[in-house]
């Protein structure tokens, strides 16, 4: 479980997030939306300690994220997907997935091999385990993102607009395998603007104004005309995404 | 008339300041780039100390004529009781001169790396240490491999200025063949060819590694 508790964020004079509550139980799958600078970001960034939180708490099974050695294990249980890959770039597709499993959690080479041949074949991608990231298609690098982060075994996918840098096409072949995984029971905080995918796979929706929560909804009620939608920052923000019937 | 010819019998003068020459190079290389390693991480480390020091290295050493500081090692540190001889405090001033070139160099890689790449690191778990060893600074000596290439060869080049602490390297061996053929214009075509053989085969070296460490960028 993670458990956010009146987190707020300042850079300098700047206070990003002002307040944000936020419990995540496990095989929950939360998006969340809002516009951009609403501190989406900053939020997923600070439960893995990416970002020192200035006040407030971020516990993640009991670990605080505020504590070094708490945080480390922090870092085991959750992993992230970026929104530019960020593939080691010297290393090969099937470094890239076993590097962390490795060097970090102490898995014998040959079982994360084997563990990363399976992710992959399971994304379509066995023929890629030998290359470079720089020969893979954008769709391609962050299948292997999303292997990466699966390898570790986490309890938690943080998600940060990982579609945002794909064209449609790809868009659809990398929420499919996002998809399969919400189903599969694996508990994930996406932050997106796939309207559609968001009320597709998660059973909340938290919504984000400049710091703070607007809403926390189940996805139903989020999108009827009495629930999130009723709310005009949230209809607007929604039409202007262009959906919200 | 010029007549090389009458160069040969003196390849065995020629060739014994080469050896000279090519050993220290290759050594103060290894040196150069060691000091310089170190120094770059206490340049981009998180300890104020260490970046300051590493600072002030560089200043120093990048603002003091080469000629100078072997005239001091050599000359110089005997007065207070440091006796190196000749080759060692060769191999020392290089080593340090060099590797504040070599520490500015590496910084610029490590400082370019992207750091969304660094932050996925992190957000694994990575420590310190295996953040550098295996991410870090494998790509930033695959980035630095051409500059770094420029910075060795500039010091294959310095070794000359060694001749001036009487080291028996190729440019003083060469002056003592010149003052006793009285052929200079033999000596030093002689001379020019030897240190571009040097330098040659350390630019195919630079390139062969070039290609291979940056493999992963081809498409
Ligand atoms: N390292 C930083 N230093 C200073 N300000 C920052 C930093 N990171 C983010 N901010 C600021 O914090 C605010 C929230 O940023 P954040 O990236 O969390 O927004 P977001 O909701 O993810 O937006 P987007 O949808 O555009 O990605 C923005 O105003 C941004 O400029
Ligand atoms: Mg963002």
């Amino acid at each position: 479980m993670i458990e956010i508790k009146d987190l707020h964020k300042n850079f300098d004079d700047l206070e990003v997030l002002k307040g944000v509550d936020l419990t995540i139980r496990p095989a929950e799958v939360i998006s969340i939306l809002g516009g951009s600078g609403s501190g989406k970001s900053t939020m997923l960034r600070c439960i893995n300690g990416l970002e020192e939180i200035s006040s407030g708490s971020v516990v993640v099974d009991g670990l605080d994220v505020t504590k070094k050695d708490e945080l480390k294990a922090v870092r085991k249980k959750c992993a992230t997907v970026f929104q530019q890959f960020d593939l080691y770039p010297h290393l090969k597709v099937i470094e890239n997935i076993t590097l962390a499993p490795v060097q970090v959690l102490g898995v014998s080479k040959t079982d994360a091999t084997n563990k990363a041949r399976a992710l992959l074949e399971s994304v379509g991608l066995g023929d890629k385990a030998d290359v470079y990231p720089a020969q893979l298609s954008g769709g391609q690098k962050q299948r292997v993102g999303i292997c990466r982060a699966l390898a570790v075994g986490p309890d938690y996918i943080l998600l940060d607009e990982v579609t945002s840098s794909l064209d449609p096409e790809m868009t659809a072949e990398v929420l499919e395998i996002l998809k399969n995984l919400a189903n599969d029971g694996m508990t994930m905080i996406s932050v997106t603007h796939e309207i559609e995918f968001a009320r597709e796979i998660s059973n909340r929706i938290v919504f984000l104004d400049q710091g703070k929560i607007l809403c926390d909804l189940p996805t139903a009620d989020f999108f009827s005309a009495d629930g999130g939608m009723a709310d005009p920052r949230i209809a607007k923000f929604l039409s202007k995404m262009g959906t919200g019937s | 008339m010029p007549d090389l010819s009458a160069m040969l019998e003196h390849l065995p003068a020629f060739w014994g300041g080469f050896l000279v020459t090519a050993e220290i190079s290759v050594l103060s290389i290894i040196g150069s780039f060691i000091v310089g390693l170190i120094v770059a991480l206490m340049r981009v480390s998180e300890a104020k100390a260490a970046r300051l020091f590493a600072l002030c290295y560089v200043d120093v050493f990048r603002n003091i004529p080469f000629l100078v500081l072997i005239f001091f090692a050599y000359y110089g540190l005997p007065e207070v009781g440091v006796y190196i001889d000749a080759f060692w405090t060769g191999c020392l001033a290089l080593s340090i001169a060099v590797g504040a070139y070599v520490t500015e160099t590496l910084r610029a890689g490590i400082v370019n790396i992207d750091k969304g790449i660094i932050e996925v690191a992190k957000s694994f778990g990575f420590g310190r240490i295996k953040l550098y060893t295996k991410i870090i600074l494998p790509i930033a000596i695959t980035s630095s491999i051409r500059p770094l290439g420029s910075v060795f060869i500039n010091l294959i080049l310095t070794t000359s200025i060694l001749s001036a602490i009487t080291l028996g390297e190729l440019t003083s061996a060469s002056k003592i063949i010149a003052s006793t053929t009285f052929r200079p214009f033999e000596v030093y075509v002689f001379l020019v060819i030897f240190y571009g053989a040097l330098t040659f085969a350390l630019s195919a070296l630079i390139a062969t590694w070039h290609k291979h460490l940056n493999r992963y960028n081809e498409v």
